[in-house]
């Protein structure tokens, strides 16, 4: 991990003649280095500079869930069905049927229906003529557009409208419940039929708010624009990864503020930052080259890097003070800096790629990217701060004034790191021990709500108070729909997917659907056959059933809406609107369809399959999700074990060390369930990259503590030197880390927010339990005396 | 004394039902709506029921999906009854406090002995249709009698030309039953006692039981309805006579207690889905599509009166007060207190549509319909508590 270790106690000082061949050879070619150096990051600049955000669906979803596998067979037929915007346009003081309003929702429908992708001929709104009110007489139907003929918005036509609207069955739909506003439908088209290039969701979400709300809500004041659909949320996400940019500033003059501030030295403050800024240049220009994007997670990998670099850079600087404060020049202190370092270094930074190579087990696609991302990232540290840094230090120097804090220092913190040696006081231990264990206690009982999936109404995506969510939250409440909708796909033999059989077998699943607890209304062409078999028979609630006769039925489903039967008819989707999308909701609905299928499927007749819409793939993620929780914790667990048995072949050191770290991970989780975050797959690597970068402390400080054991210290002296040798570099990598994360906090994206709220804690966290819990397990698990005789 | 030809019949229907087992047309595989159980659900009185009747002082509605529910207080609260079928009901009647019979869809025929807690399954379209076919080849036979019989040519291409039209009707029927099963829905039922009723329903079906509906038989050969119109609905007015209500304006009036029934055009050419006596003698209201309501006293002379709605109204109740009370579509309710002189006409906010309504004692009505059960006040109008 990021604190290199400076001084590993097992190895012998080397002398200043033995110089390693990798020494020399970098040492030896430092100009011909840096200038390859220059160009490497030239090129690789010019590369991340061009690297575009990549929100893209697939690759947030785990694609060989068999669910996923369903829908992405039948994407095709199912395009039709999902993607749209709907656009809310409401009268603040009054009801839509007023003068001006219908003047404003004219000019909006007209500009909705020239905005690139938007398929005009499905566009709907009071305005277009689709939208039709309809009566039976005694010489069949009658009907018309619901602007009535001649429209002119005088109180007369207005009152005409009002009538055309109530005979329309639009209210709950296109018109509100309680009339104050009214909706401009629009499908989209996932690519364009002319130039055949895909939507451009970003440009699309702009359009929609500069050509539509903010042009319109500026025309009229009394007008508020409601927009949702999943381009919108596309759209938001986009602008949300962008605004990452302005943390990056802050994080990176927090961290060079706080840098100087530990270091006193100008150059050993630039330097270092600049190296880490060329790690995250390198790793997102490697990233562009093997043809990934930036999406809502790696965009955060970025940061990791460059907190973990600068820890590794301040190992540099720090190691570099103490050699000049002995008298070296630059050059020299450089060399014994990374000769020091190389090693120890490169074994943390692997065994933090370890970590994050757990999260390749996880069968989605931007967690495993997440884990290439930080991978590259700390291969690249390895070549930028252990290589890159010290030769360009090298030629610079330490300032006195750097050299100086450094002697000063350490006599000022005695005090303090005294007052901390009693952690491993006998005393104080076992009260340590008792605390521990009581938080374990608490947070064993507050982790009992932590649930699987996302937990948030709306778009779990973004923050419950973002517009979109505000948005679909006045969708929600004024219209008859649910923005949680679980498709199950009806495949049936070709041309058979309006049979009889299969409509009836549809409607008896929606009936079990709408007996299920969180299932608020389900629809599909079973319910348009009942409406309009009605509808032939004089509108005579009588008829409202599925007939037998399946010349009826093909009568009945006509005029069935697009996308509800696929082209040579094999397809159909039943569409289940959902109070929520909690994992308990999805978990009870989809094992209500399963059960069904299972007793119904029949590959002569139809088969039911799960599932698409956003619920289905919730409910397949979080299935990914809940199974891959725990062989992720074993493993991350294990390697972490594994790489603490290779350096200190004891398994109480093992313990001293792990234990610490599934304290913070038990919290970790208590505060989850606490905060309303769930397990999802934003939160998942947080626990990967929260273990394997926070047992470095623990590696960190216990190696220090065993070599002063080893040199026969009790065990509190022991801790005392440790403290005084590493216990500055320990808070200077936790808070370094921290404050890498920290301004995610305020990410508009939730659940970057929910990784910056957990990451910064774990960091932290961590730290303390290196620092409190560790000495206190050392004092039960340890015999000093046998490391003493080991040395012996 | 029905009992003896009751006990034929119902074999013969039973040899029937055995031929046709014989054929396994697909619909009725597995999971047939006439097999499977109405699935007990919390929703039943809440998702759409299609008629509401009175069993002694307990009130039972019928619904899709096989619903059946009864309340003990007026509408408060509902007990689901227990029903063998899935199929959707479509009328419901009670002679007596206990005995009752349900229809609907697939041409099924229910019956309770038990004021609507349990059902039993009496009769279907698979034992109905066999008998129609059977009413078919006797008018066949019939009509080659006649042909026979006759030398004048023009009458003899008039009574191929009918006799034909029997053949297509037959074939048509067989065919339909052999691919898609009992698809003719009966819409309305009523009983004059425990043993006479009358079921009726679409495409002119209407069978007659004398026996509480042991056998089931056709009585197509006793209706003047050659075109095989609908027949919505089916009541008795004060004085005795029977009228039924049908499609494209047609009513038929019974004046021997059902035997035979004539076909009457009350002067409006739409449908009429309802017919409900007044109280006052022989007199009676045929309402159906867009407010229409036409009255008449003894069905020979009608004259149109003013609901003050255009929605369609399907269902009306009367009492021995004069009140009459009439639901409908987009949530129309309609209400006279002498005797349908004048109506009231509401539309309920929510502008659901109402199938069923009763006038309970003390001040309410009980409607349902798209959404099931309510309980207003007389004019329609939802309760202050």
């Amino acid at each position: 991990m990021s604190n290199s270790n400076p001084s590993d106690g097992k190895r012998e000082q080397p002398a200043p003649s033995a110089e390693p061949m990798i020494e020399r050879l970098i040492f030896n070619n430092r100009l011909p280095l840096l200038i390859v150096f220059l160009v490497l990051t030239l090129f690789l600049g010019y590369n991340a500079a061009k690297i575009q955000p990549d929100a893209s669906f697939e690759r947030l979803i785990p694609l060989e869930h068999p669910y996923i596998v369903n829908m992405m067979e039948h994407r095709d037929d199912l395009q039709n069905l999902g993607n749209y915007v709907r656009i809310a346009v409401e009268n603040e003081d009054g009801d839509i049927f007023e003068k001006e309003y219908m003047e404003t929702l004219e000019k909006i429908t007209d500009e909705v229906f020239y905005l690139n992708g938007v398929e005009r001929s499905g566009l709907k709104s009071l305005w277009t003529s689709n939208v039709r009110w309809q009566e039976v007489t005694e010489e069949g139907f009658q009907g018309g557009t619901v602007i009535p003929d001649g429209y002119d918005g005088s109180k007369d036509s207005l009152e005409e409208l009002r009538d055309n609207v109530l005979r329309s069955g639009e209210v709950g739909r296109l018109v509100a419940d309680d009339f104050n506003s009214s909706i401009i439908y629009a499908p989209l088209m996932e690519k364009d039929p002319e130039t055949g290039e895909s939507l451009d969701y970003r440009e699309l979400s702009q359009a929609l708010e500069q050509k539509v709300r903010q042009k319109f809500e500026a025309q009229n004041g009394n007008v508020d624009i409601h927009i949702v659909g999943f381009a919108k949320l596309v759209g938001d996400l986009i602008e949300g990864i962008e605004s990452i940019a302005l943390f990056a500033l802050i994080t990176l003059v927090l961290t060079t503020i706080f840098l100087f501030w530990y270091s006193r030295c100008v150059a050993g403050t630039i330097v270092p930052v600049l190296a880490s800024l060329v790690a995250v240049v390198w790793q997102l220009g490697i990233l562009r080259l093997l043809g990934y994007g930036m999406d809502p997670y790696s965009v955060l990998v970025p940061f990791l890097v460059f907190a973990i670099g600068i820890s590794h850079g301040v190992q540099v600087v720090n190691a570099m003070a103490i050699e000049a404060s002995k008298g070296f020049d630059p050059l020299t202190s450089a060399r014994l800096a990374f000769r020091a370092l190389y090693i120890p270094g490169i074994v943390a930074l692997v065994s933090d790629a370890f970590g994050f190579l757990t999260l390749l087990f996880i069968e989605i696609d931007v967690i495993r990217d997440l884990a290439v991302a930080a991978g590259i990232g700390v291969a690249v540290i390895i070549i930028t701060n252990l290589v890159l840094h010290p030769v360009v230090m090298s030629y610079i120097g330490i300032t006195k004034g750097g050299v100086k804090h450094v002697q000063n220092h350490d006599g000022k913190a005695d005090r303090k790191w005294r007052l901390m040696s009693y952690f491993a006081h006998p005393g104080v231990a076992p009260v340590s021990l008792l605390i521990a264990l009581v938080l374990v206690g608490a947070s064993v009982y507050y982790k009992q709500d932590l649930k699987v999936g996302d937990l948030d109404k709306g778009a779990p995506e973004l923050r419950p108070d973002s517009r979109y969510n505000m948005d679909n939250s006045f969708m929600v409440e004024n219209y008859s729909t649910s923005s949680d909708v679980l498709v199950v796909m009806v495949e049936t033999p070709q041309e058979s997917c309006t049979n009889y059989d299969v409509l009836r077998s549809m409607d008896r699943l929606q009936w079990r659907l709408e007996n299920t607890e969180g299932v608020q209304s389900t629809i599909s062409l079973a319910d348009v056959s009942k409406i309009v078999t009605r509808a032939l028979n004089e509108g005579n609630w009588n008829w409202y059933e599925i007939s037998r006769n399946q010349t009826i039925i093909n009568a009945s489903i006509r005029q069935a809406p697009s996308g509800l039967i696929n082209t040579d008819c094999s397809l159909t989707p039943l569409m289940a609107y959902l109070d929520d999308h909690k994992a308990e909701t999805l978990r009870r609905v989809t094992a209500e369809v399963e059960d069904f299928a299972e007793g119904n499927n029949d590959p002569d007749k139809h088969e039911f399959l799960l599932g698409a819409g956003n619920a289905g793939v919730e409910a397949a993620t979080n299935e990914v999700i809940s199974s891959a929780k725990n062989m992720m914790l074993v493993f991350v667990y294990a390697v972490v074990a594994f790489l603490c048995l290779l350096s200190f072949r004891s398994v109480r050191a093992v313990l001293c060390v792990i234990l610490p770290l599934g304290l913070t991970s038990i919290i970790a989780e208590a505060l989850m369930a606490q905060m309303g975050i769930g397990i999802k797959v934003a939160t998942l690597p947080v626990i990967a990259l929260g273990v394997g970068i926070g047992v470095d402390y623990g590696i960190y400080m216990f190696s220090k503590l065993e070599t002063y054991l080893k040199e026969g210290y009790p065990l509190q002296e022991a801790y005392f030197e440790t403290l005084r040798t590493t216990g500055k570099a320990v808070a200077f990598t936790g808070i370094t880390l921290a404050l890498g994360v920290f301004t995610w906090i305020f990410s508009p994206i939730k659940f970057q927010a929910d990784m910056g709220v957990l990451l910064t804690f774990m960091f932290l966290w961590n730290m303390v339990g290196a620092i409190w819990l560790m000495p206190a397990l050392a004092r039960f698990l340890l015999r000093p005396e046998k490391i003493a005789a080991k040395k012996k | 004394m029905f009992k003896k030809p009751g006990k034929r019949s119902l074999a013969v229907a039973s040899l029937c039902i055995g031929l046709w087992g014989g054929l396994s047309s697909p619909a009725y595989a597995v999971g047939d709506v006439l097999e499977i159980p109405a699935l007990e659900t919390d929703l039943a009185a809440s998702s759409l029921l299609l008629d509401i009747t009175r069993a002694g002082d307990r009130l039972v509605a019928v619904g899709e999906r096989g619903h059946i529910v009864y309340s003990d207080n007026g509408g408060d609260s509902w007990t689901q009854a227990s029903v063998p079928v899935s199929t959707t009901l479509t009328g419901v009647d009670f002679p007596t406090a206990d005995e009752g019979w349900a229809v609907g869809h697939s041409g099924v025929i229910l019956h309770s002995s038990d004021g609507g807690e349990s059902w039993e399954h009496q009769f279907d379209g698979r034992d109905g249709v066999p008998q129609v076919v059977d009413y078919y080849d006797q008018k066949i036979a019939e009509m080659e009698e006649r042909i026979e019989e006759t030398d004048d040519q023009d009458k003899v291409a008039d009574l191929e030309w009918e006799m034909d039209d029997f053949v297509f009707n037959k074939e048509d029927l067989q065919a339909d039953l052999k691919e898609f099963g009992p698809w003719h829905p009966l819409l309305d039922v009523w009983f004059e006692n425990e043993d006479h009723g009358f079921a009726v329903g679409a495409y002119g079906n209407i069978y007659r039981t004398k026996d509480g509906g042991e056998t089931w038989k056709t009585r197509m050969g006793s209706i003047e309805n050659p075109n095989r119109f609908h027949l919505n609905g089916i009541t008795r007015v004060e004085g005795g006579d029977l009228y039924i209500a049908g499609e494209s304006g047609f009513v038929f009036r019974s004046t021997d207690n059902g035997q035979s029934w004539e076909q009457l055009e009350p002067g409006y050419p739409g449908s009429f889905f309802g017919v409900v006596g007044t109280g006052d003698e022989d007199e009676v209201l045929a309402y159906g599509l867009r407010g229409n309501i036409y009255r008449s006293v003894g069905g020979d002379e009608w004259e149109s009166v003013d609901s003050g709605t255009d929605n369609t109204l399907n269902s009306a109740h009367a009492n021995d007060n004069g009140e009459i009370a009439m639901v409908g579509n987009s949530g129309s309710v309609v209400y006279s207190d002498d005797g349908g002189e004048n109506f009231s006409s509401i539309i309920r906010p929510s502008r659901l549509s109402y199938v069923g309504v009763m006038l309970v004692p003390g001040e309410g009505l009980v409607l349902v319909g798209e959404k099931g059960a309510i309980r207003t006040d007389r004019q329609g109008r939802d309760l202050l508590l």
